[in-house]
């Protein structure tokens, strides 16, 4: 369907319209477009756009930035979280739901889908309420609704709101690895389409635009071959912007990547230009590959904040007890940087506690003691935050003893010094989580981040590293490899190992 | 959403002279009844606050209770809004409760519960904080508050007729008011301010104020202060453009003001304008609403405000009014105590055409006849030391013992202090009984007997003929022919009666009961039906209680009767602010 044909769709009063919607085709702009023409028409209410990531609210809210008053743009599951504080008295939830809902590192929240769901189903009163604000409601990426966050969708259908759908079966990467839940969602996606009207965003305009638009073409017809339980032919004539890279990873360990010299100069050119993407399948591999250029490639840590997620519950289960404290951030900064660890730090930290900081040091022991007279002062988030950033002084000032440490998740350091200032560390993850759903972050120059945490984002220039068996031959696979594919409008390499390459891919 | 806005519950704390009110209204119309001073314009005011149609709305210290501005005070609704209320545009969402039909709730159901329908209602408010300001708030199921926008409360659109002679608001077009609300043109103020502004008015002033204001120009340029002066239209502080611009009408041939007609034309013009205006979403409340208006008209707004689909609220003072409250209209009871109580029209309805006055009184104290209307008055006369009308203290007739039983449950029903004194027919003991526990001192029936009986009981059989004689209403001779034909003798001299009585071994104390309360016992057949109006020539008859009342003291029958009846007039008296009795002046 051509882009005229699907903004006259997305117009018309069907009241269930599904864009089916291919990476980098013109969907935010379909989507925001028809967001401001919608804001500036409503006779009443607001146009509600509901996403899944924070980088997909940002871009959404800079495009429609004018219409800003008619337009609100949020997270499934913060309109999820919003409903149900509002309601937590009857549904036994405590007062601060999103507080509550980070536990165990964000659990909680589709807890409260599924509250929000239930309660919406039973008391259509509420839905009816949420439609008369927001009378027409797009949401974005459906393919990562989770169940519940579906029928709080179908909800706000019901109770009388226009839907506009946009998704795209092939970029499922959130909703679990499962073969089975993934047909699951395959089924819904067909079903909705026969219940309204759909089309499909078919012209390449992320590569049409300054890009190149061979690569743009290629990626779709990989598209369409994954789609098909195909694989994806990399042709011998490679279209222009795709290279690949033969080049297998000589680490020792399991966190280290390497490369043999005649290789890292062939990688090294093209993953050290400007404005590169470099991703890879996990966490340990982002790490290491930040490590083996020797940091020259800063790790994009997206929105989430794990560590500090497992700092805040340590923190409360700690309740006063210094030693747990001082645990609690040993933990933390080995799991966000380098070169600080139990042995090299920590033990020492944990000693001054149990003596009372008695004894009379110099050099490195006594940079420690201050610490562990900040946490022995305030045994809480307080103290922990406090020594952190002494830490966080020693570090920038390269002072003898913490010279060798390296934090690579910068803001998630960060984030963790701001807990000083909140009444609870609880209180401090969801406002701190809050205050980065509002903010946009660019991309800088050059970054290694994971495949979930690249989604949403395009960028001029792409590699994924490795392509090997982590793609493997399953939908939970075939969507990773799509993802990674069509981040990238100019170039895009793929450095595949010699042997155990990703079945996915069929080399010309 | 309703077609409406309606009120379920208000609740004020702290407002005025109402400390601690919660009352939940009918839809369509509602009637305030109750004694001057029980806060029924204050009720209104406080509505109107709520609903006020813009910010600069002001609090007064005095619209704080006993003027303690230390306390905040809270005026609460409970209320269904129409779609075209706009409350889905408040900053932050306003989500609704649910209305149980007592209060608002969070809507809750557990998992296997079948899905209840329900009604969804949003719970506003204005506070008069101790800064005085007046803060409106719309609080969130959550137990949080958001400010309440204006334009929500301009939408929901209150009809407001005060008591106030010069009230005129809903005829001009102010903010919020029924004519803006009709002509609905948002535009509209600007483009008169334009087309005035285009006006010379210079041109039309006299030539020495010309040259006052050239002179003027002369003087500023001398002192570098602006020049160029002429008169023009400027806004500030003070009225709008909008409230000189009201509605005319022909009359006599003239373009008059709408506003200068008499109050009863105004008040019934604007409420037309309201009913006009699309939606008819509006709330109205009306202050006395008999004033201006003669009887046959009052008649027939009642009967248009009972078929407008809007909530109205209104006061009375106007027995006329009461009267014709039809089958839609509600009638409230607001007591002494700010309590206010639902008068169901089936069970007051008798009461409430005979005796209207029953219901605009501060407090009314029932009797159950002639006997007790007038007993009852003339000890509360002497308690009162003076008319127990003067404070507000009614008494009314109830019109027999079954009527008053229905009527005096219905006030205790509506938890609304009322009085009674009644007889002992020895029917509904157990509902009496009820009564009793719930009533408390303000409830007197006579053990096992009637007024008259217990009264007469009382009596020592030494003045019993002091009893009989009534010479100035002429009384003495009918009354010894009710007692000569009761023992069956043809002469109606004492002594033959006395003489009758002792061979039957009968008492005069207990014939003259009989004869005073119309007993048949013994009557020949034919001779019943004039038996049983015995009673008319003794104390059931205007005036009777009164003389019962008056021989009680001089006969010497009040020490025996004092422990029965002062706890009962001690009732009334603290129930308007008087300091207890131990003893009947003399």
């Amino acid at each position: 369907m051509s882009d005229d044909d699907v903004a006259h769709l997305l117009r018309s009063d069907e009241t269930l319209v599904i864009i089916e919607a291919p990476a980098g085709c013109g969907k935010t702009f379909q989507g925001a477009s028809y967001a401001k023409d919608v804001a500036a028409t409503l006779e009443r209410g607001r146009l509600l756009v509901l996403a899944h990531t924070h980088a997909a609210c940002g871009e959404f809210r800079k495009r429609t930035q004018g219409a800003s008053n008619r337009v609100e743009v949020k997270t499934v599951a913060s309109l999820a979280t919003e409903i149900v504080s509002v309601y937590h008295k009857a549904l036994d939830v405590p007062p601060h739901a999103e507080t509550w809902a980070w536990k165990d590192n964000g659990e909680g929240f589709n807890e409260i889908a599924q509250k929000c769901a239930d309660l919406l189903t039973r008391h259509p009163m509420i839905g009816r309420a949420l439609v008369c604000r927001y009378p027409v409601v797009i949401c974005d990426e459906h393919q990562d609704c989770t169940p519940h966050q579906h029928a709080i969708l179908m909800a706000l259908h019901r109770g009388g709101a226009k839907l506009r759908i946009f998704g795209d079966p092939l970029q499922r990467i959130f909703s679990g690895t499962s073969p089975k839940v993934a047909r699951v969602d395959a089924e819904r996606w067909e079903s909705l389409k026969a219940e309204g009207k759909h089309a499909t965003l078919e012209v390449p305009h992320r590569w049409k635009q300054g890009g190149s638009l061979e690569l743009g073409e290629w990626i779709l017809q990989a598209r369409a071959a994954l789609l098909n339980n195909q694989p994806v032919v990399v042709p011998a004539k490679r279209p222009a912007g795709l290279q690949v890279i033969v080049a297998d990873n000589r680490g020792q360990a399991r966190k280290q990547f390497a490369l043999d010299a005649a290789h890292r100069k062939t990688v090294d050119a093209v993953m050290l230009r400007d404005e590169m993407l470099v991703l890879t399948s996990s966490n340990i591999l982002v790490d290491a590959l930040s490590a083996y250029t020797n940091r020259r490639i800063g790790i994009w840590e997206g929105h989430t904040r794990e560590m500090l997620g497992i700092l805040v519950e340590a923190l409360q289960a700690a309740n006063g007890n210094a030693e747990a404290v001082a645990s609690a951030l040993v933990a933390f900064v080995s799991g966000v940087g380098t070169g600080f660890s139990m042995s090299s730090h920590g033990n020492r930290l944990l000693q001054e506690i149990k003596e009372g900081c008695c004894k009379t040091t110099k050099g490195k022991p006594a940079c420690i003691q201050e610490m562990a007279k900040l946490i022995l002062a305030e045994p809480s988030h307080v103290g922990a935050a406090r020594a952190l950033k002494l830490l966080g002084g020693y570090i920038a000032n390269k002072i003898a003893g913490f010279d060798a440490i390296k934090i690579d998740y910068r803001s998630e350091f960060g984030d963790a010094l701001r807990l000083e200032s909140f009444a609870t560390p609880e209180d401090g993850l969801s406002e701190l989580a809050r205050r980065r759903a509002h903010f946009w972050r660019a991309l800088p120059p050059r970054v290694v981040s994971t495949i979930h945490k690249a989604k949403g984002l395009e960028c001029p220039h792409a590699m994924l590293i490795p392509c090997d068996k982590s793609f493997a031959d399953t939908a939970y696979g075939r969507c990773r490899l799509y993802v990674a594919l069509s981040r990238a409008s100019n170039s895009l390499t793929l450095v595949v190992p010699s042997f155990g390459g990703s079945p996915l891919l069929k080399l010309e | 959403m309703s077609a409406t806005a309606i009120v379920h519950r208000l609740r004020i704390l702290g407002f005025r002279g109402l400390k601690e009110f919660d009352w939940r209204p009918k839809q369509g119309m509602n009637v305030i009844l109750g004694g001057g001073d029980m806060g029924k314009t204050t009720v209104l005011d406080a509505l109107a606050l709520l609903f006020s149609p813009t910010n600069s709305a002001t609090v007064a210290e005095t619209d704080y209770w006993q003027r303690e501005t230390d306390t905040e005070f809270v005026i609460e609704a409970t209320v269904s809004l129409p779609e075209s209320s706009g409350i889905e545009g408040q900053r932050r969402m306003a989500f609704p409760w649910h209305w149980n039909g007592k209060e608002a709730v969070q809507p809750v159901s557990k998992d296997g519960e079948p899905v209840e329908p329900d009604v969804p209602v949003y719970v506003i408010r204005v506070r008069g904080t101790t800064d005085l300001e007046p803060s409106w708030e719309v609080a969130q199921p959550d137990g949080t508050a958001d400010h309440l926008t204006v334009s929500v409360r301009r939408q929901i659109g209150l009809v407001r007729l005060s008591s106030d002679e010069r009230n005129d608001r809903d005829l001009r077009l102010v903010y919020g008011s029924a004519l803006d609300r009709l002509v609905a043109d948002s535009s509209f103020r600007a483009r008169i301010g334009r087309a005035v502004a285009k006006v010379p008015l210079t041109k039309e002033l006299n030539a020495d104020s010309v040259k006052a204001l050239e002179d003027l120009n002369e003087k500023m340029d001398k002192n570098s202060l602006p020049t160029g002066l002429t008169l023009g239209l400027t806004s500030g502080q003070g009225p709008s453009i909008g409230s000189l611009i009201g509605l005319l009408a022909m009359h006599q041939g003239k373009e008059i003001p709408l506003s200068s007609w008499g109050a009863g034309t105004r008040r019934m013009a604007a409420l037309e304008i309201a009913a006009a205006t699309a939606g008819n979403a509006s709330l109205t409340t009306i202050d006395e609403i008999e004033r201006g208006l003669e009887p046959y008209r009052l008649r027939k707004l009642l009967g248009i405000l009972e078929e407008t689909k809007g909530q109205v609220f209104v006061t009375t003072h106007s027995a006329v009014a009461i009267e014709c409250v039809g089958k839609k209209g509600h009638l409230w009871y607001l007591d002494s105590k700010g309590h206010i109580g639902y008068l169901p029209a089936a069970k007051i309805a008798a009461q409430q055409r005979r005796e209207p006055e029953t219901f605009l009184a501060k407090f009314a104290a029932v009797g159950e006849g002639k006997t007790e209307v007038g007993l009852l008055s003339f000890v509360l006369r002497k308690a009162f030391n003076g008319n127990p009308l003067d404070e507000g203290v009614r008494v009314c007739d109830g019109q027999g013992n079954d009527a008053v039983l229905d009527l005096l449950e219905t006030l205790a029903d509506a938890h609304i202090e009322f009085a009674g004194l009644v007889d002992d027919e020895r029917t509904s003991p157990g509902r009496w009984k009820k009564l009793k526990e719930n009533m408390g001192d303000r409830l007197l029936q006579w053990p096992s007997a009637a007024s008259e009986g217990a009264v007469i009981e009382a009596i020592p059989d030494d003045k019993l003929e002091e009893l009989i004689r009534n010479d100035d209403e002429g009384l003495t001779g009918i009354r010894l022919r009710h007692l000569a034909d009761r023992v069956g003798l043809q002469p109606k001299d004492m002594a033959s009666i006395k003489a009758a009585l002792a061979k039957q071994d009968k008492t005069l104390k207990k014939l003259i009961i009989e004869a005073a309360t119309g007993s048949t016992a013994g009557a020949p057949e034919e001779e019943a039906a004039a038996w049983k109006k015995h009673g008319q020539q003794w104390f059931k008859r205007d005036g009777g209680g009164e003389e019962l009342g008056s021989k009680m003291i001089a006969l010497g029958a009040w020490p025996s009767l004092k422990d029965k009846l002062l706890p009962l007039i001690n009732a009334i008296l603290t129930a308007v602010g008087r300091q207890p009795i131990t003893g009947l002046p003399t």
